[in-house]
């Protein structure tokens, strides 16, 4: 069985994994580009305008060919201007020389383009701009990066703001803190602010820049013209355009992508940003971005570029794919429309779907994922002897509509909400969850759901999902907390800084607080009881502008006649419109996540541009069918599970072993603590009780981890609701988990107990073949196949030749110990004998002693007679014998009399070691990978 | 502008010259030293040591790294891994690293000074390299500056009559009746931070340096604009400097956090105070010379025997950089400013706060002058105190950048202050008129018109 796969959640973290340094062409092995014989080519862009003498243009060509594939051909094509004296081409930038136009030429494959090159105000000076030049050019560099200057308290006494969210503050940084000291307009190059990261002095971060660098130029320009701040009146950057937009695929050989990047400014300017962009990779073993901006595919796969210029984040998804030898699309059956698109992905980077599960591995997942506990023997026994070809939808259908489905998926939502008995009171905990667990058997909307969260307003008591402004305390909580569950995004870090990744600006964090700042919270005098209530007035000041903000919503942007009785309502409207961008798609990725062990989006509650989908396709069509369906979980849950996707083998075939995103196979996962409390307590069948809860509670089904505090669900993961990240749940494992499934206290007494499952079999009077199976069928889902039913019967039946050897074994130590006691006893006698022998005349002695020692038949007539007379005085008795003894002889034969006892206590009865051996068996399925498994 | 002399190869050229011409040993401290500071050090110096080699003093230089080889060993050519790796045709193993070679010149003379025995002529084999390196001779002034340069120091001459003014790599010296220049004195660091008149008025201490290169105290006759000293020479910016009143005494506070007070005129290092943990930024002596205050970027401020150097009182009030210190007149309290925007003054007994005065930016040096303070701050403005009371006599207005430095010459009572933008201002401390106003950049002014 695969091994788990180990994710490990958290933010801020993020900042350093940004990669620290720049990644250049020469870094990687670049494939040629193979030409071949294009029908058309085009260059982007169609016209080149140059408009200042600091403009440039990266160029980008595509070639079009028959069979409809598409390559990026800047690398091979030749460009030429038509006149040199208006613009030069230094590979394929263009560079403007002089006013006036001229054609640029592209050649390649034995195509030709001609696209014309307008050029203007060469003759009007241009400073590099402080923002979108030397800002730009620091956070090309990394220098303002988290791990960096960018860090709150800065590195060596130098603090840049991250990403240069603050150009008010960098300014102060760059050009008059500590006496203008790192800038040095008489000798540009002798700047501190060049010096350091070229390494020509001392730089803690090390060599950072390089004198060719784009951003070399560009900071030396802006302190060579004497560190201009820019005018109030310069045009405002609006917006990022990428080239070539997400959708580009590349076949190997071709494997490589141009980018250009142009900023579009207030004025209608448009400039070529290409060097100063900020490139990254959803995923580095897909592609990798050099400083350049030229994409290099490194795998097969879909890896979205993301391109940060300022504060613009844009991205572009390219798929890379490659022959792979020997593959061939099997065409595998359909259940529904999430395989087709799961097909086409799979089909397109050429992955094979593994077959669908076997119905006793069928059983197992879809029990678990959906009440959270393993069908009973009886259960199991059924499903497998149900022989009509849909049994595995009517089996889905039963188990949605089982109180367990409601309770188990009430769990998760549990972690989400934060339910605790500390955040939302004893009482409050029962009324809350009991609100989600009717809400969820009810099928309640998801609309409904969470507008009926986001409005509540009361008592916590009468109206429970008031605890959702309970559990979050304060403005940022709300708009932290909402943001995650609701939008998918984790939004902390726009409370201090524009999110250094993601779109998510300050501005963005302090416009949605101003729907939430106007809840009030009231403790009433009933114990445990909160009031929550809308103040009629309040607003959200962004505390590094000073401005009010007007409510904001993602998207729709400023919220004008906010002036109503309660503002979250129309945030609450807004996010539950069927065209909300996040709503739908956020729950119906969390459904998937829970069922196949992965979000299509994953983290699940993380969506960014910087982790895009690995199916978008399949997203739009799961949400799509959820907002249709009126925002129906169940149905969405329904269709998961009856999805050829959801029930495929968890074993990869050659083509798919690759694969852990795109869903070719199922994924194998440690079953949560609480699955696996449960299902220790339904294979030993010894319940766990959780202090003064109902005794038929699961593990599955507690309202809050903290009513009543259990070591193992803890060592297993169950988080304690501090925060609403999925991350709080733990799939990483730990020695702790081994050693309770080694010798732990829960497992070892469940074992022992005198009325577990295999001794109620035993009092039953089951044969092993009965009890192993049944055990089998509890703990796996499965008959024993013959192999594990001959082990098994071996190990116990190994037992009762185990007894056969013990007892020979004893036996043979007592036979040991007799003997040596006789052999004593037999010194003393002799001694005794000897004793008596003196009372005989001494010339008789030796003939009489010979007598005595003679057999009886071999004695002579004189021999005969000498034992007649005198044997009666010379006989030894065994009292005697035993009076005679020493003290050190006495003390040997009681030990040895008493260890004889001991050892022939030990003898055991044949068979009688069978209870001892059904518990190694149980101890062994409980400690199987498939039982730990969701699989 | 492409004339990118870094002093250091400026001295270099020098130094070189020097050896090469006369048939002479060549010399470690001379000639060695500079190209080691200039093209090794920021990869194996104290921050990064690559290699497990570090080139800061001539027992690292000498010692082995992570390859087990000593970086020069007297006589063996092939043992010195140092000169190997820089006489290297292989790139990917030459040192330095990414750059290229050393002029055949330069690495002529490692070799020629490994074949004579590799020796050391300094005092101190464990010495800092930049603390033995001849002092160097700085570039010439810009003829006409293309900017003017933020003015971080002005002082008065003695009798008042001249106003000198930290330049780029220079002072420039003004008459504080009409704006004019006078004389420029040459041979100075590329920045000046500080400028402390010796009581008789005889010697100027100029703190000075090139940021994250080099820091010096250089110590000039003033009537001759010649140095006659440098002394505390360090990797980084010296940050101020201050003569006791009693003349006999220079304290000098540097970018590597040491405070270091010399005899005067001899120029003997008399005492180095490691007890700040970021650069000392303000240094001031109380009236009998017997207590040295310090204001640092470690956010503290402290008082000092300036005898034993013992430390007798830290004042971490003001929770940000502590740039300017000064003693009240009674001795007992001190007053301290920085980026916190405000003048404290606290108790040297207890460091108890007693009193605070707030500004509208961060507070720079706090000159002492008789019964009056001086302050300048980034709100543009200047201030003069009453220094027994602190409280406010005149605050003078028309900067348009930060004010960072101030000086006042009592006789004549004048106050002249020196902006972020370049601008000096001579100010009348009896009615607060504006006296002069310049650009200490010679031919600034025309090269912007």
């Amino acid at each position: 069985m695969a091994v788990q796969e180990i994710r490990i959640g958290g933010f801020g973290i993020v900042a350093l994994a940004v990669a620290i340094g720049l990644t250049r062409a020469d870094d990687f092995k670049l494939e040629p580009v193979q030409v071949g014989e294009p029908q058309r080519i085009e260059v982007f862009p169609p016209v080149v305008n140059l408009a200042g003498i600091r403009e440039q243009m990266q160029l980008v060509v595509t070639g079009f060919y028959a069979d409809g594939s598409v390559q990026d051909l800047t690398r091979a094509a030749e460009f030429s201007s038509t006149n040199a004296e208006v613009f030069t081409l230094d590979g394929s930038v263009a560079h403007p020389k002089a006013d006036g136009s001229a054609d640029l030429k592209v050649s390649v494959g034995g195509q030709e383009s001609l696209i014309s090159v307008n050029v203007a105000n060469q003759g009007t000076p241009q400073n590099v701009s402080f923002e979108y030049g030397t800002l730009a050019a620091l956070s090309k560099q990394g220098c303002n990066a988290g791990a960096c200057h960018g860090s709150p308290s800065g590195k060596g006494g130098f603090r840049l703001s991250l990403r240069a969210f603050d150009p008010e503050l960098d300014k102060l940084t760059l050009i008059h803190e500590d006496f203008g000291r790192r800038t040095n307009s008489l000798e540009p190059a002798e700047s501190l602010l060049l010096l350091k990261p070229l390494m020509k002095v001392p730089h803690g971060g090390g060599l950072k820049m390089r004198t060719n660098d784009a951003a070399y130029e560009v900071i030396r320009d802006w302190i060579a013209e004497g560190c201009n701040l820019d005018p109030p009146e310069q045009a405002r950057c609006v917006k990022l355009q990428v080239y070539p937009p997400s959708g580009r695929l590349l076949k190997r050989p071709a494997h490589t992508q141009q980018l250009a990047v142009l900023a579009h400014y207030s004025d209608g300017s448009v400039r070529d940003v290409t060097e100063l962009a900020v490139y990254s990779s959803s995923d580095e073993a897909v592609a990798s971005i050099t400083e350049g901006g030229l994409v290099v595919g490194k795998d097969r796969g879909e890896a979205a570029v993301i391109v940060r210029y300022m504060e613009f984040i844009e991205s572009s998804f390219v798929t890379f794919i490659r022959d792979i030898e020997g593959f061939a699309w099997n065409n595998p059956p359909t259940n529904n429309y999430i395989d087709e698109a799961v097909d086409a992905k799979l089909q397109q980077l050429k992955f094979l779907p593994s077959s669908v599960c076997t119905d006793e591995e069928f059983i197992r997942r879809v029990y678990l994922d959906v009440i959270g506990i393993l069908p009973t023997v009886e259960e199991v026994q059924t499903f497998l002897a149900d022989e009509s070809s849909d049994k595995r939808a009517k089996q889905i259908d039963q188990l949605l509509e089982r109180p367990e489905f409601a309770k188990f998926w009430t769990l998760k939502w549990g972690d989400l909400l934060r339910l605790t008995s500390k955040q939302v009171g004893a009482d409050g905990v029962y009324k809350y969850h009991r609100w989600v667990e009717r809400a969820i058997a009810a099928n309640m909307p998801y609309d409904q759901f969470a507008n009926e969260l986001l409005t509540a307003r009361g008592s916590t008591h009468q109206n429970p999902p008031a605890n959702f402004y309970r559990t979050a305390t304060d403005t940022n909580d709300c708009v932290e907390t909402i943001s995650q569950v609701f939008l998918g995004a984790r939004l902390q870090c726009a409370k201090c800084h524009n999110h250094p990744f993601e779109r998510w600006t300050q501005d963005n964090y302090y416009g949605m607080a101003a729907f939430f700042n106007r809840v009030q919270r009231k403790k009433t005098p009933k114990p445990d009881e909160t009031f929550i209530w809308v103040s009629s007035e309040g607003e959200v000041t962004q505390p590094r502008t000073g401005k009010q903000m007007k409510p904001w919503l993602p998207g729709d942007g400023d919220v004008e006649n906010s002036e109503v009785d309660d503002r979250r309502g129309i945030f609450a409207e807004w996010l539950t419109r069927p065209d909300n961008p996040f709503f739908a798609k956020i729950e119906a990725n969390r459904i998937w996540s829970h069922l196949l062990g992965r979000g299509i989006v994953d983290p699940p509650d993380d969506f960014r541009d910087s982790n895009p989908p690995s199916n978008a396709a399949l997203l739009e069509s799961l949400s799509a069918d959820f907002v249709k369906s009126g925002f129906d979980r169940k149905h969405v849950i329904r269709t998961i599970l009856n999805s050829r996707t959801y029930q495929s083998s968890f074993e990869p075939n050659d083509f798919n072993k690759d694969d852990t995103k795109y869903f070719s196979h199922y994924q194998p996962r440690l079953l949560s603590a609480e699955q696996l409390l449960d299902a220790i307590c339904h294979v030993t069948a010894v319940p766990e009780k959780f202090g003064s809860l109902p005794p038929t509670t699961l593990a599955t089904q507690l309202p809050a981890p903290d009513l009543v505090k259990h070591e193992f669900l803890k060592i297993f993961g169950q988080p304690e609701r501090q925060t609403v990240c999925q991350c709080e749940r733990s799939s990483e494992s730990n020695l702790g988990m081994a050693i309770q499934f080694f010798n732990g206290p829960l497992i070892y007494n469940k074992l022992r107990d005198g009325n577990n499952r295999f001794r109620q079999l035993l009092d039953q009077q089951k044969q092993d073949q009965e009890i192993i199976t049944e055990l089998h069928l509890a703990a796996v889902n499965r008959p024993p196949t013959e192999k594990e039913l001959a082990a098994t019967m071996n190990h116990i039946s190994s037992k009762d030749e185990q007894i056969a050897q013990h007892n020979t074994e004893t036996d043979a130590k007592v036979a040991a110990m007799n003997k040596a006691i006789a052999d004593m006893r037999l010194t003393f006698e002799v001694k005794l004998f000897d004793a008596k022998l003196q009372a005989i005349p001494e010339s008789l002695r030796a003939d009489v002693k010979t007598a005595v020692a003679m057999e009886e038949g071999k004695r002579n007539e004189v021999q005969k007679y000498l034992v007649a007379k005198l044997g009666a005085s010379l006989s030894v008795s065994t009292d005697e014998v035993t009076n005679a003894l020493d003290e050190a002889a006495k003390k040997m034969v009681a030990d040895s009399t008493t260890q004889i006892a001991e050892l022939e206590k030990q003898k055991q009865a044949p068979g009688s070691r069978r209870i001892e051996a059904l518990e190694d068996v149980c101890w062994a399925l409980l400690n199987t990978n498939e039982f730990l498994f969701q699989h | 502008m492409n004339r990118t002399t870094s002093l250091l190869s400026v001295a270099l050229t020098l130094a070189v010259g020097h050896s090469a011409i006369a048939d002479e040993p060549v010399s470690f401290r001379k000639d060695l030293a500079p190209i080691l500071l200039d093209q090794c050090l920021a990869c194996h110096g104290p921050k990064k040591a690559e290699g497990g080699l570090r080139v800061d003093s001539f027992e690292r230089v000498t010692k082995e790294g992570d390859s087990g080889s000593p970086g020069f060993v007297a006589g063996d050519l092939e043992l010195s891994e140092a000169f190997r790796r820089m006489a290297s045709d292989d790139a990917d193993e030459r040192m330095p690293a990414e750059a290229d070679a050393l002029p055949a010149e330069q690495l002529g003379l490692f070799k020629r000074w490994i074949e004579e025995g590799a020796k050391f002529d300094g005092e101190d084999p464990a010495a800092d390299l930049i603390t033995i390196v001849p002092a160097p001779t700085h570039p010439e002034p810009p003829a006409a500056y293309r900017y003017a340069i933020p003015v971080a120091a002005v002082v008065f001459s003695h009798d008042g009559n001249e106003l000198i003014v930290g330049g780029y790599h220079e002072l420039t010296v003004w008459n504080p009746a009409d704006g004019t220049l006078i004389r420029r004195i040459k041979n100075v660091g590329q920045r000046t931070r500080a400028l402390s008149l010796s009581p008789d008025g005889t010697l100027l201490a100029v703190g000075c340096g090139a940021p994250g290169r080099l820091g010096e105290a250089r110590v000039f006759d003033v009537a001759k604009g010649e140095v006659v000293n440098v002394l505390g020479t360090t990797s980084d910016e010296v940050l101020d400097v201050a003569f006791s009143p009693q003349g006999d005494r220079l304290a000098v506070g540097a970018a590597d956090g040491a405070i270091r007070v010399f005899e005067m005129p001899s120029g003997k290092e008399q005492l180095s105070i490691t007890s700040h943990s970021d650069w000392v930024m303000a240094l001031a002596w109380n009236a009998d010379g017997t207590k040295l205050a310090s204001g640092s970027r470690d956010k503290t401020a402290k008082v000092f025997d300036a005898k034993t150097g013992e430390l007798l009182v830290t004042y971490s009030g003001h929770g940000e950089a502590v740039k300017g210190v000064a003693f009240h007149p009674e001795n007992n309290d001190v007053f301290s400013a920085g980026t916190d925007k405000k003048i404290h003054r606290w108790q040297i007994a207890d460091a108890k706060k007693i009193a605070d005065v707030s500004f509208g930016g961060e507070v720079f040096k706090l000159p002492l002058s008789g019964e009056y303070f001086f302050a300048s701050s980034a709100d543009k403005t200047v201030r003069q105190f009453e220094a027994k009371t602190q409280k406010q006599l005149h605050s003078f207005a028309g900067h348009q950048d930060w004010a960072l430095s101030v000086a006042y010459h009592a006789a004549t009572k004048r106050v002249a202050s020196g902006g972020f933008d370049g601008n000096v201002r001579i100010w009348n401390a009896e009615d607060g008129s504006e006296v002069a106003s310049l650009f200490a950049a010679p031919g600034y002014e025309t090269a912007a018109k």
